[in-house]
């Protein structure tokens, strides 16, 4: 079988095409596809180069409109054994190609070319051609007389026409040739034979039998030659002949071979034309054709060869011929049958080739699903031959076939419509098309081809196409794999990007799922408003800025389709929110992920991600717009499992859609607990050019401002350029409620100090006046308060009101009235006196029973300084000093505070203690309080609200939700009445105040995260050490240098190396409007000695300050000494205010804050070895020392005992088994550490038996104070304070 | 006598919206995919003889080795698609019309999105028992 094979074979001559004397491959393909060019040669051109030796027996050689063809054999090809039978098959010329300079001994190219040409027997013509000879190759002589051709070097053009012109002469010299057999063949008397026939020596009924048969077969080859020779009419004739003649021998394998013989001839003589009754001749001869080869099939041989890849390759050939569309159904019965007789086929390469060939007749057929399936059968027969070329063919074929099992490749297919079309009407997508994306989707087949394509990309030593395929199969089906299976996958991908070199490209995305989530709108700061440059009031009429979705002033604009507008500005970074979903049981580490951007016009900044298995979420991207213009942002790359991916919203969007159709297997969101599908729509982006950038401030106060009613203030409010351009024009007005209350802005200010530069500030003043507070129903103008004092103890009845009226005084019932209202809505009365009055709602107001009660004292409360709102930063700790006043006529007696409302732990400490010591509060007399209050953190509610952070206004809305605590002081006067003792056996009731504390929480400093880093020092530091110790020693620590300060963290040990100096860095962003400055101080929890601490922050940790920008993230560096950390979390950080002395007051634009580090301050303690040998060694006397180091600024008197426990937790120091001895004390070592020193406690040991040994030290510490107390979270005052040093291994060797 | 049968319904978008491996054959590893690559390539030659004639029964139209196809092509072009190895016309008839009208029954399902999934485990139990009735 051979691949390719249709009716015209026959026809041609085959040449083999050989590399000759070490040509370059590449060369070789060149000079070969030069030659493949001349396939077909015209027997008109040959003319020139034949010369008629003897009356040639083509007669009828149709020298004008006939050719010769050619099928070149690259490499050449094995001899078949049916070279006789079909002599199409023989080699009958051999062409070697040869590259000069990679070859300079013409002679020696000469022979190899003869020598390669012996495996050739049945060749008739050889030439070696010669490309690119050098001058002196010309002119060598000494090939002179063999088969080899020059082609001197020239263009392109010549060196064409001169190969030309030497296939012609080959065809002119194989044409002779050809005239020479057949000329032989007609007078000799050659035996022609086939592997059917039987080899053994002939019997001598088969000599009579092969020499009757002889004659047809005679002639069916020179039919053959004729075809070759181009020459049909000769061949029809010869064919006739030998039809008659093998019939009548029946001799049917070569009727068969003669009948297709004829059949091409026919072919040949009409010239390629083709019209029914050719078809009609064609199929008729050619089912003959068929049928005959299958009557040749002999059950002798059966095993060792036979005719039916003769009759394969006939029905491939006819259905080659017939191969339209409409005639389909003819082509697939001749196919299908093809298919049937492959499975009897012997050769497995020839089972191959008949594979091929049907796919690719299915395929031209336009049956591709047809095509698919054969071709995934060649692939499986590529399996089998288990080798890495198999394996690379099979993968071949595999690829073809994902387009019809739509797993294809995204690199491969045929580039997405991007314009988003499913987009355009809203996101609404018509059932119809949903179910069409998903079109063919048969997952099961889909993922055997890719685990197969894997398979074969693995065995092909392929890691790109392995990576993909692994990565649409996870991507993809991942629901229907298990977790082990999707953990292999996992793998496989792992494995491939090894192989592949850093930053490979692939066009299929793996893990994560990525969709929109949301793009944050611009705060209210930066609101971007459209320009009007018609107008001088160019704001009119442009895009509502504002909370509103619709204001009727924007009504004139036309409206754009529904699709949202998105303004970005060249410099000023943005966020998009993207949501990642890893559904698969493995951790998917993204090395970073940042926005495609397809307008190249907005850097993207890559962020790393981790995604634990089964879960999801929303991280926002970032980036800055570089140049103006529209940004189409499609997706995202990601560079995850080794290799850079693009993965578009589209896709995901498509597949949620379809996820809630139920096409789709799973959505990978909702399986990771995301529960509701938000259909973020993609808005128009547009990048705008730089613009100004002002930021608002009032001046003074905490940015509220508090007014009694009419109260007429000057507000001062700074305008800062925080942009990178000027302010040009600038234009001041009011919106909102009560816009009477503004009496003044001083525009003028702002329009004269335009154009604002970058940087610079203006200040307004605005002059407000405070508002009338209005009673909130419209009734109230009707009604009006009655009041009066009451005097003496006792119930109250009101029953009405006395009316001087007309004159007269009348008194006025209430219930009168309430029934005749009553009446009124029964309508048992005429009218109701109210309603027609206007007013609306009958409110049936009950009179209350009324008492009175002797006097009482009343507090009454302010805030002192402020105006009585707390601005503060998150996590700012500040003291609010309250004020109350007894406005009573009696004293307060009693008062206790408690705290109500949200947010209660913002309250640290009230000091109600300077409440109780100022009881009894006399009428008129005044107390101050302070509270303490620590801002909260502020926490989104939504990830959307990470969109609107760090503006005041929705920090106002704080206030506003109550999220305020309150202070509710209840208080009484004095128990008894001391002005009529015991008439009242129930004592005089007592009042309650509520003080809500208003407090404002701006987003302060965010803690990003925080890292331990160990600076540890290996030993053998050398000269440096004893400067330390010396250092050391001086009790009088001078800190005067920063080199030394850090030196003074190190602590060095000539056995250890250095431990003790650690930094923790805390990695702080800063997302408000102001600067924050960090410095470190330490706080030592004595709050009543500011003085030391301040005194302590500035020598200890002198250390520079870091500046934090707004919108911008550093990191702050601590030297750690001996901090024993708690566990980091929210609370690790408390950060004070603290007024530093530069900036007197509160700056406005810098709010300086200390960080403060808490540390575990307690004796740290060490066993050393004392001798400094390298083993401990048993049966000798071991000198140790425990050393304890005191952290505090407070002496410590501990009780230390040391303990020894042998690799199975036994105590080896006391007991029976007792195996180490000790000199010196072990136990109850009462000792007292100076503050920041340390002491050593130096004992011996001497172990009994080798082995490994856990030393340990520890302590209680004797009469703790708080801090320590507070620092070993005990809460009792009398349990003991417990400290450990760290277990000490020793491993003692033996003596021997 | 075992026989081997897969039985698909293919909705007209090509999308399988139902599978059952209803052959007496224990099955075997990748045989079930076999059958359905089968099946999958049998939908060209579906594709052009359901417009040659106006029966709904298309008999066997493919086959690959000893697996013979036959089809059944409702007039909305859902093709239930019978993969087998035994030649019974009148059974594999029958069992396609009881079949479609089972399948009909399922799309008259309001909350039935015609092309998906026939997730309905009373068909399944249905379209068995049909196959150990006429197969």
């Amino acid at each position: 079988m051979e691949p390719d094979a249709c009716i015209e074979t026959s026809s041609m001559i085959r040449v083999a095409v050989l590399p000759v004397a070490g040509i370059p491959t590449l060369l070789f393909r060149d000079y070969a596809a030069m030659l493949l060019r001349h396939h077909t040669v015209s027997l008109n051109s040959i003319r020139s180069f034949y010369t008629e030796h003897q009356k040639s027996p083509f007669a009828h050689q149709p020298w004008e409109s006939g050719n010769l063809r050619f099928k070149f054999m690259l490499g050449g090809s094995p001899p078949s054994p049916w070279e006789d039978f079909q002599s199409n098959r023989k080699i009958l010329a051999v062409i070697g190609l040869c590259h000069c300079p990679s070859s300079p001994d013409l002679h020696s190219v000469a022979d190899q070319f003869t020598a390669a040409c012996k495996s050739y027997s049945s060749s008739l013509v050889q030439r070696c051609f010669a490309f690119s000879p050098g001058d002196s190759q010309l002119e060598e002589e000494s090939y002179k007389g063999s088969n080899l051709v020059l082609f001197p070097p020239a263009d392109q053009q010549t060196q064409e026409f001169h190969l030309q012109t030497m296939v012609q002469d080959i065809a002119a010299s194989l044409l002779m040739e050809f005239e020479k057999w057949v000329l032989q063949a007609e007078s000799g008397a050659t035996i022609l034979k086939t592997p059917l026939d039987s080899q053994a020596s002939l019997s001598s009924e088969e000599v009579i039998k092969a020499k009757k048969r002889r004659l047809g077969r005679a002639q069916k080859t020179i039919g053959d030659y004729c075809l070759l020779a181009g020459s049909p009419v000769d061949a029809n004739a010869h064919y006739s002949t030998a039809l008659e003649l093998t019939r009548l021998t029946s001799d049917f394998f070569w009727y068969a071979g003669a009948m297709e013989g004829s059949v091409c001839a026919l072919l040949m003589d009409r010239n390629g034309q083709k019209d029914p009754d050719l078809e009609d001749e064609v199929k008729y001869r050619y089912n003959s054709v068929i049928l005959h080869y299958r009557k040749s099939f002999i059950q002798d041989n059966a095993q060792r060869v036979s005719p039916l890849s003769f009759e394969l390759e006939a029905t491939l050939k006819l259905a080659r011929f017939l191969c339209r569309r409409d005639l389909a159904k003819e082509v697939v019965e001749l196919l299908t049958a093809a298919a049937d007789g492959a499975t009897s086929l012997i050769d497995a390469s020839d089972k191959l080739v008949v594979y091929v060939e049907i796919a690719r007749l299915f395929g031209a057929l336009g049956y591709h699903r047809k095509a698919a399936f054969f071709s995934r059968q060649v692939a499986q027969l590529y399996f089998q031959q288990d080798n890495k070329h198999a394996a690379i063919s099979a993968m071949q074929v595999l690829a073809m076939t994902t387009k019809a099992y739509r797993v294809q490749s995204r690199a491969s297919s045929e580039p997405f419509n991007v314009s988003g079309q499913t987009y355009a009407d809203g996101g609404k997508i018509h059932h119809h098309s949903i179910v069409s994306l998903f079109e063919s989707q048969w997952s099961t087949l889909q993922m055997v081809v890719l685990r197969e394509i894997l398979l074969s990309a693995v065995r092909a030593g392929d890691p790109l196409a392995a990576w993909s395929a692994a990565a649409r199969l996870l991507r993809s089906y991942y629901p229907l794999i298990t977790p082990a299976g999707q953990i292999g996958l996992a793998n496989a991908l792992a494995n491939s990007a090894v192989r592949l070199p850093m930053g490979t490209r692939c066009g299929d995305p793996a893990l994560p799922f990525i969709r929109l989530h949301s793009f944050p709108l611009h705060s209210a700061q930066v609101d971007i408003v459209k320009r009007n440059p018609a107008r001088e009031d160019w704001w009119v009429g442009s895009a509502p800025s504002g909370p509103f979705i619709y204001t009727p002033f924007s009504k004139g604009e036309p409206n754009h389709n529904n699709k949202q507008e998105l303004t970005w500005v060249v410099g000023e970074p943005v966020q998009v929110l993207v949501e990642l979903a890893n559904p698969c049981g493995f951790e998917v580490m993204v090395d970073s992920i940042y926005l495609s951007v397809h307008s190249k016009n907005l850097d993207a900044f890559p962020v790393s991600v981790n995604l634990p298995p089964n879960s999801s979420k929303v991280i926002t991207l970032s980036g800055i717009p570089t140049k103006e213009g529209p940004v189409s942002i499609p997706g995202c790359i990601v560079h995850c499992f080794g290799v850079i991916t693009e993965h578009l919203f589209k896709e995901v969007d498509n597949l949620l859609i379809g996820a809630t159709q139920g096409l789709v297997l799973s959505d990978p969101f909702r399986s990771c607990g995301v529960a509701k599908l938000k259909n973020a729509l993609v808005p128009n982006i547009s990048v705008v050019p730089p613009l100004p950038l002002l930021v608002s401030q009032v001046v003074g106060g905490d940015g509220s401002v508090m007014l009694y009613e009419g109260e007429i203030r000057d507000v001062w409010i700074s305008l800062a350029n925080a942009g990178t351009v000027p302010v040009e024009q600038a234009h001041i007005s009011l919106s909102g409620k009560n816009q009477d209350s503004v009496i003044s802005v001083a525009s003028e200010t702002l329009q004269s100090a335009l154009p604002l530069k970058p940087g610079a500030e203006v200040t307004i003043r605005v002059t407000l006046k405070a508002w009338q507070l209005v009673m909130t129903d419209a009734d109230a103008a009707a009604m009006i308060t009655l009041s009066g004092i009451p005097t003496k103890e006792g119930p109250v009845s009101i029953p009405g009101c006395i009316v001087h009226c007309f004159g007269v005084i009348t008194e006025h019932l209430f219930k009168e009235v309430d029934n005749l209202l009553i009446g009124a809505t029964q309508g048992l009365v005429l009218s109701d006196p109210f309603r027609s009055c206007g007013v609306a709602k009958l409110k049936n107001a009950l009179v209350p029973n009324i008492s009175v009660v002797p006097p009482l004292p009343l507090l009454v409360s302010q805030v002192v300084g402020g105006d009585g709102s707390v601005m503060l930063y998150e996590g700012e700790i500040r003291d609010v000093w309250i004020s109350l006043a007894n406005a009573g006529t009696v004293p307060v007696e009693q008062a206790h505070i408690s705290l109500s409302g949200k947010n209660q732990d913002s309250v640290i400490s009230v000091a109600s203690e300077t409440l109780q010591s100022a009881l009894p509060l006399k009428p008129g007399a005044e107390v101050t309080i302070r509270v303490t209050l620590k801002a909260w953190q502020l926490v989104m509610t939504d990830a959307d609200a990470a969109a609107s952070k760090g503006v005041p206004g929705t920090s106002a809305k704080q206030v506003k939700d109550g999220s305020s605590p309150m202070l509710l002081i209840h208080y009484a006067g004095s128990l008894r009445n001391s002005t009529e003792p015991q008439t009242e056996p129930v004592p005089p009731p007592g009042r309650r105040l509520v003080i809500s504390l208003n407090i404002c929480v701006l987003q302060g400093l965010s803690f990003v995260k925080a890292r331990l880093l160990s600076m540890e020092i290996p030993a053998h530091v050398g000269g440096t050490h004893t400067k330390l110790v010396q250092l050391e020693g001086d009790s009088t620590v001078q800190a005067n240098g920063s080199e030394r300060q850090t030196d003074r963290f190190m602590k060095i040990d000539p056995y250890r190396g250095s431990w003790g100096l650690r930094l923790l860095e805390l990695e702080l962003s800063n997302p408000t409007d102001v600067v924050f400055e960090t410095s470190v101080s330490v706080d030592m929890e004595n709050s009543n000695d500011r003085e030391s601490l301040s005194n302590c922050s500035c020598t200890e940790f002198a250390d520079p300050k870091t500046r934090i920008d707004r919108d911008y993230t550093a990191r702050v560096l601590i030297p750690l000494e001996h901090f024993k950390l708690p566990v980091l979390d929210g609370s690790f950080l408390i950060k004070g205010s603290q007024i530093s002395g530069t900036n007197s007051g509160r700056c406005p634009s810098f709010s300086e804050k200390n960080i403060k580090a808490e540390e575990l301050q307690k004796a740290d303690m060490k066993v050393n070895p004392g001798m400094s040998g390298d083993f401990i060694i048993a049966h000798e006397m071991t000198a140790m020392e425990v050393l304890v180091r005191n952290n505090t600024k407070e002496t410590i008197r501990i009780n230390l005992s040391v303990t020894c426990k042998d690799v199975a937790g036994e105590n080896c120091i006391e007991g029976d088994k007792a195996t180490v001895l000790w000199e010196g004390v072990l136990t109850g070592i009462a000792k007292e550490v100076p503050p920041l020193q340390e002491i050593r406690h130096i004992f011996s040991l001497y172990f009994l038996i080798p082995g490994e040994y856990t030393m340990l030290a520890a302590a209680v510490i004797d009469d703790a104070n708080e801090v320590l107390r507070a620092r070993a979270r005990s809460n009792a005052s009398d349990e003991p304070i417990f400290c450990r040093g760290p277990p000490f291994h020793v491993r003692v060797n033996g003596t021997a | 006598m075992a026989s081997t049968a897969c039985f698909m319904i293919v909705s007209k978008n090509d999308i399988p919206i139902y599978e059952a491996e209803v052959g007496t054959v224990p099955k075997k590893e990748d045989a079930a995919h076999q059958h359905q690559f089968i099946l999958h390539a049998a939908l060209d030659i579906v594709q052009d003889m359901a417009w040659t004639t106006s029966a709904m029964f298309l008999k066997a139209i493919d086959r690959f080795n000893d697996l013979v196809v036959s089809v059944y092509v409702t007039a909305g072009h859902t093709r239930l698609m019978l993969l087998h190895d035994s030649r019974n016309d009148d059974g594999i008839k029958s069992f396609f019309q009881e079949v479609h009208e089972l399948y009909i029954k399922t799309i008259l399902n309001p909350l039935y999105l015609p092309g998906s999934r026939i997730t309905s485990s009373h068909f399944d139990t249905k379209v068995r028992a049909l196959a150990r009735k006429y197969l």
